[in-house]
């Protein structure tokens, strides 16, 4: 019954891998962005193959793609020849199993309930408990043998609850396994467990898609890369003809360095972060932002960069460290503080953190300027009107009028109106977290000038991105983040894609 | 109640198109709102005084606009914190223990009335803060921490009043029931001045501002620098303060501290304010539409009582229009929102076909 028989009997020899997932010219667009463009893609039984990229190269999609939440504008998936199309749970039943990167358990069922998900065994609506125990029990001691099928899947750590998901997809005899990122939240001794199992699964016949960060993890484990790099693909080779720096290089492509980076007068220190904790997120992140000076934030998504940047604006706290301004000590845990002190932030995810979607352009950027429009508590519309209006038209704000809802403006003008605030508010330290994300071109280019006109005028300003290019052309310094660390601090001359990459994936 | 959704389906998708300038200076659909509403109410008094000739006199309006007075003081208040995307279910118990703290205590206790009023209205205040600090400090979602306070205070009320009407009131309260401004009873007169404040605070200051902004993106107004907790504790505390005074009314109008008055009062209220467009999700509405909601549930009931339908089913019809607004409220968020994707995918195909 089973596809995937006991241990013993399966011994595929080399040759013998055949292709069981194939994708070819595989395109996919989403409102203003190409995700993958003409893709091809294929996973073979007996092989882990690794899927990598940089931050929005497309592997997500091709993840999605695969276990069947989209179906792609052209080109086809065939798993043994049948065709995928956007139906997860179709998905499943023709064999491709997607373990998300964060568990997707009923934390209340037990682990035998989970495991059966969905497919209760019984009939006419009633469960076979009998039934239900047995197949999980087969399922798990192959991966997990050390777990009690009543425990009650939500008292599981991380680690166990991934191996309750794989045990799933064995149970349902899936003949491919995708893993995205699996071990982002595994300690070693875990990631070796899940590395044996991943090993034992590869030898009874699966394919296994690995999606990692880590450079280290897919030397250890992968038969195959596959790199991606802004939607297309750029090449599948055996890990055998690879080494660190080829994958790099692979991921970053070539190198371009833009705009002509013209030296600004650097000042003295105004925001000086030391020895920043946050328990399980940040280590020990010290640094300092000069007058006039752009430091570059780079690393990977999860590396910490948006916690740091939290933590210095007050919005979550942190165990230990300081954060100064200009010598003086910010209370931690209160952004008001934080504003009051001089620090700006443009969050990263502004339709959320930044902009009340039902208030006007006019109220969103005036939001944090209550002390320049009123008097006495009472709002002046004459003041507002006036701050509004010379922002729209310093920043070019695309917007029919100061008074329409902001959430009726464009990604990139919405953009403009978070920056509009704080111009206005002019503060000594400006944090930028990802401030081109999903904006067009055009747009992005603007908000890059905009930037150095800032830093010119004197702002110190951190900005976090996960756009190597965007790094590279403005920042004075770049420091790289990886796994709630600060790995390096580059100069302008050391910073490359490939250092950069290099010290956010490894060392 | 059909009546309800015709003016809003037919006018809004065709004028929304027609009054480009019209859109940039008030929310055409925020507008639509109240002009339904006031359409509805025009409709409504019209048939009304075709059915019965009683509607029309001067007298019944009065006592229509009277009654309604109660709500829309609570409702003043309420409006606050559902803005703020809270909701209060103890403003009724607030109203009670007010009435009964403002006649008790010159009764029982023998105060002046001064005092008694004043404790009434301390009280109020002091279970608003108490609703408000269970909210924001120990996160207790505003539906349990105020159903709390609601069953705590209508007992507070029943102990101290030994659960019936304490009477006779103190001259005050008789004389504010009979004074007229300008020839309106002054209840009325007082109700709308009160509104008129409440609207002022919203509209023109920081505060107001930043209750739009608590409500509307709570995470948003405090990376902004709003400390939104506060809001949150000021906005429970102006409810209670306008429950305490609703409670100075109904005393006035019922010539007793009552214990036993306002039973489910705080479900007509929130109907009330839902109607008037106030969203449940906090952020949006204003006191001028709420007001007509008042006046539409309050017609509802005086129509139900004039056409000697029976008592029972009042409170069938009134829930009828509930749910013919609130599905009103979903239909117009959601045409609100199509028509925003609309235009967002039709800059972007025109911006990159220049491209």
């Amino acid at each position: 019954m089973s596809a995937v028989e006991a241990p013993a009997a399966a011994q595929p020899a080399a040759g013998e891998r055949r292709e069981i997932l194939v994708a070819r010219g595989v395109t996919k667009s989403f409102p203003g962005v190409l995700a993958l463009d003409n893709v091809d893609f294929d996973v073979r039984s007996g092989e882990v193959t690794a899927l990598l990229g940089e931050n929005g190269a497309g592997k997500s999609t091709l993840i999605k793609l695969m276990a069947g939440f989209y179906t792609p504008d052209r080109g086809e998936i065939t798993v043994d020849g049948v065709p995928l199309h956007a139906d997860p749970a179709a998905a499943h039943r023709i064999g491709v199993a997607t373990i998300h990167q964060d568990a997707h358990l009923v934390p209340a069922m037990s682990v035998a309930e989970n495991i059966m998900l969905g497919r209760w065994p019984g009939r006419y609506g009633w469960l076979s408990m009998r039934r239900q125990k047995e197949k999980a029990r087969a399922a798990v001691a192959r991966v997990a043998p050390h777990l009690n099928i009543a425990t009650p899947a939500g008292r599981l750590s991380p680690a166990d609850q991934q191996l309750v998901e794989i045990a799933r997809a064995i149970s349902e005899d899936s003949k491919i396994l995708v893993m995205d990122e699996p071990t982002t939240s595994l300690s070693p001794p875990e990631i070796e467990r899940l590395f044996r199992v991943v090993e034992d699964l590869k030898a009874n016949g699966l394919g296994i898609v690995f999606v990692s960060h880590w450079l280290e993890e897919v030397f250890a484990i992968s038969d195959r890369v596959t790199v991606l790099r802004d939607g297309r693909l750029v090449g599948t080779k055996p890990i055998g003809e690879l080494d660190h720096d080829k994958v790099i290089r692979m991921m970053v492509g070539r190198e371009v360095r833009e705009t002509e980076h013209k030296p600004r007068p650097i000042g003295d220190v105004v925001m000086r972060v030391s020895n920043l904790t946050r328990e399980g997120l940040l280590d020990d992140i010290s640094f300092e932002v000069r007058a006039g000076e752009i430091v570059g934030m780079a690393g990977l998504v999860g590396a910490g960069r948006s916690e740091t940047a939290s933590c210095v604006f007050g919005i979550d706290p942190y165990d230990s460290g300081t954060v100064e301004i200009a010598g003086r000590r910010v209370r931690p845990n209160d952004p008001k503080a934080a504003i009051d002190a001089g620090i700006g932030l443009v969050p990263e995810d502004r339709r959320r953190q930044a902009l009340v979607g039902l208030m006007s352009v006019r109220s969103n950027m005036t939001l944090s300027l209550f002390d320049q429009i009123s008097r006495h508590g009472f709002l002046s519309s004459a003041l507002e009107e006036e701050i509004a209006a010379r922002e729209i038209r310093s920043l070019a704000v695309k917007t029919p009028s100061s008074k329409v809802r902001v959430s009726t403006l464009s990604g990139g003008n919405q953009q403009k109106v978070v920056l509009g605030r704080w111009l206005a508010r002019r503060p000594k330290v400006l944090i930028l977290d990802e401030p081109t994300k999903g904006i067009d071109v055009g747009a992005k280019s603007e908000i890059s000038e905009l930037i150095l006109r800032l830093a010119e005028s004197g702002m110190a300003i951190l900005l976090i991105s996960s756009e190597l290019p965007e790094i590279l052309s403005l920042s004075d310094r770049v420091l790289v983040m990886r796994s709630g660390r600060i790995s390096a601090a580059l100069s302008r001359a050391e910073a490359t894609s490939e250092t950069i990459m290099s010290y956010a994936t490894t060392g | 109640m059909a009546l309800e959704n015709t003016p809003m389906s037919d006018v809004a998708p065709a004028g929304h198109g027609k009054l480009p300038g019209l859109r940039g200076r008030i929310s055409f659909i925020d507008l639509m709102q109240s002009v339904g509403l006031l359409a509805v109410i025009l409709l409504g008094g019209g048939i009304m005084s075709i059915l019965s000739p009683v509607f029309a006199t001067v007298r019944n309006i009065e006592n229509v606009l009277q009654s309604a007075t109660i709500i829309a003081v609570v409702a003043i208040g309420q409006t606050f914190v559902i803005l703020v995307a809270g909701i209060d279910l103890s403003v009724a118990s607030v109203l009670v223990l007010s009435s009964v703290l403002s006649v008790g205590l010159v009764q029982f206790q023998g105060f002046s009335p001064e005092i008694g009023v004043a404790v009434a209205l301390l009280a109020g205040l002091g279970i608003g803060l108490v609703n408000g600090l269970a909210v924001t400090k120990l996160r207790i979602p505003a539906l349990i921490a105020t159903l709390a306070t609601m069953t705590i205070g209508r007992g507070l009320a029943y102990i101290y009043s030994g659960g019936t009407n304490i009477a006779p009131v103190p001259q005050f309260f008789v004389d504010l029931q009979a004074a007229r401004i300008f020839g309106i009873p002054a209840v009325i007169v007082l109700t709308l001045v009160l509104a008129l404040i409440a609207q002022i605070v919203l509209s023109r200051t920081s505060f107001g501002r930043s209750v739009y902004a608590t409500g509307g993106n709570p995470l948003a107004a405090r990376l902004a620098g709003i400390n939104t907790e506060r809001v949150v504790i000021i906005a429970f505390m102006i409810s209670g303060l306008m429950s305490a005074i609703a409670g100075l009314l109904i005393t006035a109008r019922f010539e007793a501290g009552a214990a036993t008055a306002a039973q489910g009062l705080e479900l007509a209220v929130i109907a009330a304010v839902v109607i008037g467009g106030v969203s449940l999700f906090g952020g949006e509405g204003n006191m001028g539409s709420m007001l007509l909601g008042v006046l539409l549930l309050g017609l509802v009931q005086n129509a139900v009582n004039l056409l000697n339908v029976p008592p029972n089913w009042d409170s069938v019809v009134s829930g009828l229009v509930i749910a013919a607004a609130a599905a009103l409220d979903v239909y117009r968020r959601s045409y609100l929102e199509a028509g925003m994707r609309k235009k967002v995918i039709a800059t972007k195909s025109s911006r990159s076909q220049k491209s």
